[in-house]
């Protein structure tokens, strides 16, 4: 079995190894969901009933940044987070995809 | 019979010793593999507990996610489909076993598929051109004999 990648350090402490790129961007924008939901007065369980989920575990899966908010779902989920499908998508992309991001609307200010 | 072992990782003691050796060996196919593919735990607003199978790098995007609820595991995908639902763990990791091999097949059965796809053009398009090629190359040859 392939052993786990985190190894004691000398101060007992457990060390991560460095995260890759695409891991790291999309906890930041499970981050950004996470604040949004909060703004919004939902808790995880509320968005998930709101999007029809029968568990909100999923909604876990993404705020942990194990996951992306999936394509069909974008619109949804901004609606019931109260912000614009298209700038909800825009600001996401830029998490998901940085790099075609970068080529439809430059770099980010 | 033999005891695998494993480290226990940041954040896992969310996860039972016991539950972590029900998960483990049935997702050993997968992460034996060395792609890069890892597991990891977290856990939802509300405390429960979360374990991650992730997929090959760089990306490691979640494939499979299982959730403890209220005594409940919950088996998804990494889009947030739910796969299975039971209060057995290792009838869970029976059904996550399955969906990694799926997962596996799928990809078979897209490069096949391909595969199929490339002949099928070669066929239609290119050997057309050849036999029409050779026949030409049949009725010059003559000729070209003649001139040699």
């Amino acid at each position: 079995m392939k052993r786990a990648k985190h190894q004691e350090g000398s101060g007992g402490k457990l060390q991560r190894t460095v995260v890759p790129e695409a891991r790291q961007l999309r906890k930041e924008a499970g981050d950004w969901l996470k604040q949004r939901r909060a703004e919004a007065g939902l808790s995880q369980v509320a968005l998930a009933e709101r999007l029809g989920m029968k568990y909100y575990t999923f909604i876990s899966q993404v705020e942990n940044g194990f996951s992306r908010v999936p394509t069909e779902a974008m619109e949804a989920w901004a609606i019931q987070l109260g912000l614009e499908p298209s700038e909800f998508a825009k600001h996401l992309l830029l998490y998901y995809e940085p790099e075609l991001y970068r080529l439809l609307f430059g770099k980010r200010k | 019979m033999s005891v695998l072992t494993f480290e226990r990782k940041q954040g896992a003691e969310l996860w039972s010793e016991a539950e972590l050796h029900i998960l483990l060996p049935a997702l050993n196919a997968a992460l034996a593999s060395e792609d890069g593919r890892e597991w990891e735990t977290g856990m939802t607003e509300r405390g429960d507990a979360q374990f991650y199978l992730l997929g090959p790098l760089p990306d490691q995007a979640c494939e499979l996610c299982v959730s403890r609820i209220c005594g409940r595991y919950i088996l998804e995908d990494g889009s947030g489909r739910l796969l299975f639902e039971h209060q057995s763990l290792a009838v869970i990791a029976l059904h996550a076993k399955a969906a990694v091999r799926s997962t596996r097949w799928s990809l078979v059965a897209r490069a096949v598929l391909l595969w199929c796809m490339i002949r099928h053009t070669i066929h239609e398009k290119v050997e057309p051109l050849l036999i029409e090629s050779e026949e030409i190359l049949v009725h010059l040859a003559p000729q070209l004999a003649a001139f040699a």
